[in-house]
């Protein structure tokens, strides 16, 4: 990623604004070189060019090639000085600073070349400035005015560029080359700062242009959108579509994005209270001005007409939605959740907190839950992706969270990847990961799909451990086994850092015969040479850094799995400083801060146990209730005891179990079975259309708060348009806990991040006042790290010595099914999101407009399926029909979908199968047969069914078609 | 395909179980676990299955439910 850290700049804030382009990348040497510049002295690090050397000393050299998250490239000429002693006149850009030299910028024979050299640009473009999109965001244009350019001598009519095709293909941004000035900067963006290396310059001289691929349009191209090169455009050959529409903003706030847990810091560029685009900021920590298709462009389901705008009830679920006002639908809310405790009892209501929303937002509700609910039934959807995370660190680490920074992957040597899609789930950081592996860092990935981190361009010899779903856990024993058995483990480490009993049991337990990788191969299917040099590739680097994700946790034995991991990293002393550490990366944007908040039923706010009468009786002081000393609910036992009949009610913040949770037929039996389920969200999503009351939500545009990203940065998220329904989701839960006889008072966030800040002993550094200062914190911030921590467990763990924890390996109950031959793996794709509630409702359905359904073509082959075919998966809980697709990304035996498309029913032939410590469903692991088939499943008859009626109440009683109808149903069409 | 709400308790429990199974003091943990992070009513049922017939429960599993039980003599009189 690009750095701006400058050690003499960072020194002096008033420098270093991430609003200012200084030309080229800041340079980390500690060495101080002085020159002289316009007559200003000036000390910079060694290596630092002449351009970025004068832009620090507020000299402002032009240049239109130059970018400083682009390494210099010295094409346009532009930024030409002259040196003393030197010959020529020189690229600033290009040209490193030497101590004792003397630069001018200025001077009427560099005012004669840059003119010159402006007016040959110029000679080749096309003079539309005042209706050009880019007018008022124009570097050529501001060039051409610092130059004082004032003719252009050689006329219009000679061999030009003016009447080159626009290419409009990608839905976002358009492609116009008669305004290219050939600077390379977006060339340059899709590699340095992307690194897809989707766009070139094809041809020579006069010739040259930009192409996108072997010269396609964008959208046939590998280019995945990340808008990088739109960005890194001086013109307006490339731009967004919604400018060229809407005309330049006229104001910005720079916020956090709501899209996967990287977290990244966007400028929402605005005119009124309307988005015109969102421009990925350089001041944020967590992307450092990068942004993926989702968080850049896919910002337009905030206004799209599906939105709920009134809230709604009504007395059962086949009756038409009423409209009411707030007032009476909170009212009818809490009378119902007061009636049904009343009749069934404390225990028989609950509510589920959302990881989507802000920190502020879940803490409310779990704080609704226990104390206006009087019992512990909260639960969220981190339950069903990364509670393993928070079960496994805590045993082993001390602490619920990943280790390090983002930024740390820059000076990790071997990069171990388990169970995670970073390009697809995680784009801007896969481009971090990826701008360290051009470096020379050892790639090694423990996956059973070939993922896309493995095509890494201008990276050679990644290992890939394609194991078999369902064994990581041996997999990581074999690997622990060879760097004990190997001797390759880090003994001071250990010794000092690590519960001597519990390594000496771990140690004896690892170096069992059964755990060789030569043992493991009948297991994982992986050949033993393999594990053997990956565990040594991982040991013996200076820097061995783990990075993972759901293809960890979401396991029976996912807990385990993660323990291993910790278990390798300690074992290996990659633990405590840069570079190294354990790195979950968390699925939706908010996911770890929904757990810090308490949204677990058996922990308060900051992973603080109920059961513990110190941390209770704070907790009551400050709010004024007793809490029940025993956990609540987790969500799939809130699932069965609605069945069972002993749970009745349920309130959901921002969440779609009915799509998102697996075995939707026993998920959606749960929800009929309830008496009161309120929603509160921003469509009327799958869950939705079991409830009986429907609170409006707000997007992240229209709330302030907080989001907390995979590596503990709270981020602040600030409104720029009001709430489409009048209310944000915060103010919502205090109407209810006022109505619910439970007073709660806010007037802003900012005073519910001070009463966690007061109850939470690492939040306890943390408040607005704090972030708008420091722009982010990583937690923990009190005291003793008042700026935050962002690289944790450098001296000790917070439970004094790290704990190794014998993790036997336990074959999941789906391997062993032999009526159903194959193994199904779920995931996610770059353009969708999550359940794709928000970016089925934007262009992004451009890329993937339905789930599908990827098998290997000897799988294919026995059963007679062709890509495009539609096939039938059925498993023990059910089935559905996708499209097929043939692709060698997974071996032989392994099938694979997303369930980003409600229709597609890929969460119906997931089972309850789960982690054995937290119960996150093992939704990576599911047997399965498939064969062809020629209509769609019961179930997605039923769904489409279901969906219409639904539909058709939201409107009034009247049944109609699907706004977004699955593409099952286009089966039969 | 679901399981009644106690199959699946059972199966937790002997779930939890097996992945400890290799602690020396196993059924400790086993137990502690249960305490931790299991709701009221899900101790309640499993601690009434023991009682009532405990059969399905590995031995491991049943020596922690024996365990849980303990700790709440009369677990039916504490949900209110």
């Amino acid at each position: 990623m690009l750095h701006y850290y400058d050690p003499k700049q960072a020194l002096d804030p008033r420098h270093l604004s991430p609003e200012r382009d200084y030309g080229t990348p800041a340079r980390l040497s500690e060495t101080l070189v002085s020159l002289e510049i316009d007559g200003t002295e000036i000390s910079v690090p060694e290596g630092t060019s002449v351009l970025r050397a004068a832009a620090l000393a507020d000299i402002n050299i032009p240049k239109l090639c130059a970018s400083d998250n682009l390494e210099a490239f010295g094409s346009c000429r532009l930024c030409a000085v002259q040196i003393e002693g030197k010959r020529g006149l020189p690229a600033s850009c290009t040209t490193p600073v030497e101590a004792g030299m003397r630069v001018t910028t200025q001077n009427a024979r560099l005012a004669k070349l840059r003119r010159n050299v402006m007016e040959l640009y110029i000679s080749d473009h096309p003079l539309d400035c005042l209706t050009c999109p880019a007018n008022g965001d124009c570097e050529l244009q501001d060039m051409a005015g610092a130059v004082g350019l004032r003719e252009v001598r050689y006329g219009f009519d000679g061999d030009n560029h003016l009447d080159a095709e626009t290419d409009d293909s990608n839905p976002y941004f358009s492609f116009d080359p008669s305004k290219c000035i050939v600077c390379s900067r977006c060339v340059r963006a899709c590699n340095e700062v992307q690194g897809t290396f989707a766009l070139t310059i094809e041809g020579r001289g006069f010739e040259s242009k930009v192409a996108a691929g072997q010269s396609e349009a964008f959208m046939d191209s590998e280019c995945v959108s990340c808008g990088a090169c739109v960005q890194a455009c001086p013109t307006s050959t490339l731009m967004e579509k919604s400018v060229i529409e809407q005309g330049q903003p006229e104001h910005s706030v720079v916020t956090t994005c709501a899209y996967c847990g990287v977290g990244c810091s966007f400028k929402a560029e605005m005119q009124g209270d309307r988005v015109v685009r969102m421009v990925p900021y350089k001041g944020g920590d967590a992307n450092h001005g990068h942004s993926c298709v989702k968080g850049r462009f896919a910002f337009g389901y905030a206004t799209h007409p599906d939105r709920l705008k009134t809230p709604m009830i009504r007395e059962s679920i086949d009756q038409p939605w009423r409209e009411v006002g707030w007032e009476e639908a909170i009212a009818f809310a809490a009378e119902r959740l007061k009636a049904i405790q009343a009749r069934h009892g404390r225990e028989s209501i609950g509510g589920i907190t959302s990881s989507r929303c802000t920190n502020e937002e879940t803490y409310l509700v779990q704080k609704l839950v226990r104390a206006a609910f009087h019992n512990n039934n909260t639960d969220t959807c981190a339950r069903v992706c990364h509670s393993p995370t928070g079960f496994g660190l805590k045993a082993t680490l001390g602490e619920s969270a990943g280790t390090q920074t983002f930024d740390s992957v820059m000076k990790a040597d071997a990069i171990v990847v388990i169970g995670a899609n970073p390009t697809d789930a995680h784009p801007v950081f896969a481009s971090q990961m990826r701008k360290r592996l051009r470096q020379g860092a050892e790639l090694i990935v423990v996956d059973p799909r070939r993922i896309d981190l493995l095509k890494t361009p201008h990276h050679r010899g990644a290992q890939h451990l394609a194991l078999r779903p369902g064994t990581n856990v041996a997999m990581i024993n074999a690997l622990a086994h060879v760097v004990i058995s190997e001797g390759l483990e880090d003994r001071e480490f250990i010794a000092k850092r690590c519960d001597e009993s519990g390594y000496q049991a771990w140690r004896e337990f690892i170096l069992d015969p059964r755990h060789a990788p030569e043992n493991v191969e009948a297991i994982t299917g992986v050949p033993a040479e393999q594990v053997r040099r990956a565990a040594r590739t991982y040991a013996s680097a200076p820097n061995g850094a783990i990075y993972y994700g759901l293809g960890v946790t979401e396991h029976s034995q996912g807990s385990s799995m993660v323990m291993g991991i910790a278990n390798l990293a300690m074992a290996t002393g990659n633990i405590g400083r840069e570079g190294v550490g354990v790195n979950p990366l968390r699925g939706q944007n908010n996911v770890q801060g929904s757990c810090d908040m308490g949204s677990f039923p058996h922990e308060l706010p900051g992973y603080q146990h109920v059961a513990d009468p110190a941390v209770r009786q704070r907790f009551e002081a400050a709010w004024g209730v007793p809490i029940d000393d025993e956990p609540g609910l987790r969500i799939p036992n809130m699932f069965d005891a609605a069945i069972a009949g002993d749970f009745k009610a349920l309130y959901v913040q921002g969440e779609d179990i009915a799509q998102s949770d697996p075995n939707t037929q026993h998920v959606e039996q749960a929800l009929r079975s309830l008496e009161c389920l309120i929603v509160q969200d921003i469509f009327l999503n799958e869950t939705a259309k079991f409830a009986h009351v429907l609170l409006p939500g707000s997007s992240f545009l229209e709330k302030d708060g907080t989001f907390t990203n995979a590596e503990r940065r709270i981020n602040r998220v600030r409104k720029v348009m009001p709430p489409l329904a009048g209310k944000q989701d915060w103010e919502v839960t205090v109407d209810l806990a006022n109505a619910l006889g439970y007073p709660m008072h806010y007037d802003h966030p900012a005073q519910i991040m001070d009463e966690i800040a007061s109850l939470t002993p690492s939040f306890s550094g943390v408040s607005y006042a704090r972030l708008d200062e420091l722009g982010s914190i990583q937690w923990p911030c009190n005291e003793v790290h008042p700026k935050g921590t962002p690289t944790m467990h450098i001296e000790d763990f917070p439970i004094g010595l790290g704990q190794f924890a014998i993790t036997d390996y336990v074959a999941s109950d789906e391997l062993s099914n032999r009526r159903f031959p194959l193994l199904l793996t779920t995931g996610r794709i770059l353009s969708q999101y999550n359940v794709g509630a928000q970016t089925r409702r934007t262009d992004n359905q451009a890329w993937h407009d339905e789930d599908v359904l990827e098998l290997h073509p000897a799988d294919a082959e026995l059963r007679g399926v062709r890509d495009g075919d539609w096939v039938g998966i059925t498993s023990r809980a059910g089935q559905t029909v996708l499209r097929a697709r043939i692709s060698e990304r997974m071996p032989p035996g392994v099938v694979y979908t997303t369930f980003h498309h409600p229709g597609s029913g890929a969460n119906v032939i997931t089972t309850d199968s789960s982690d054995w410590a937290t119960n996150c469903p093992e939704y990576k692991v599911t047997a399965v047969q498939v064969e062809k088939v020629s209509q769609p499943s019961a179930w997605q008859q039923q769904f489409q069914s279901f969906d219409r009626l639904q539909l058709g109440l939201l409107r009034g009683g009247k049944d109609e078609a699907g706004a977004s109808r699955p593409p099952a149903e286009r089966a039969n069409e | 395909m679901s399981r009644s709400q106690l199959d699946t308790l059972i199966h937790m429990a002997n779930q939890i179980a097996i992945n400890n199974a290799h602690y020396g003091d196993a059924a400790e943990r086993v137990h502690v676990h249960l305490k931790k992070f299991w709701a009221r009513s899900m101790k309640r049922q499993i601690v009434d299955y023991l009682r009532d017939d405990g059969s399905q429960l590995s031995p491991l599993a049943r020596q922690a439910v024996a365990l849980l039980a303990q700790d709440q003599p009369d677990a039916r009189a504490t949900s209110a």
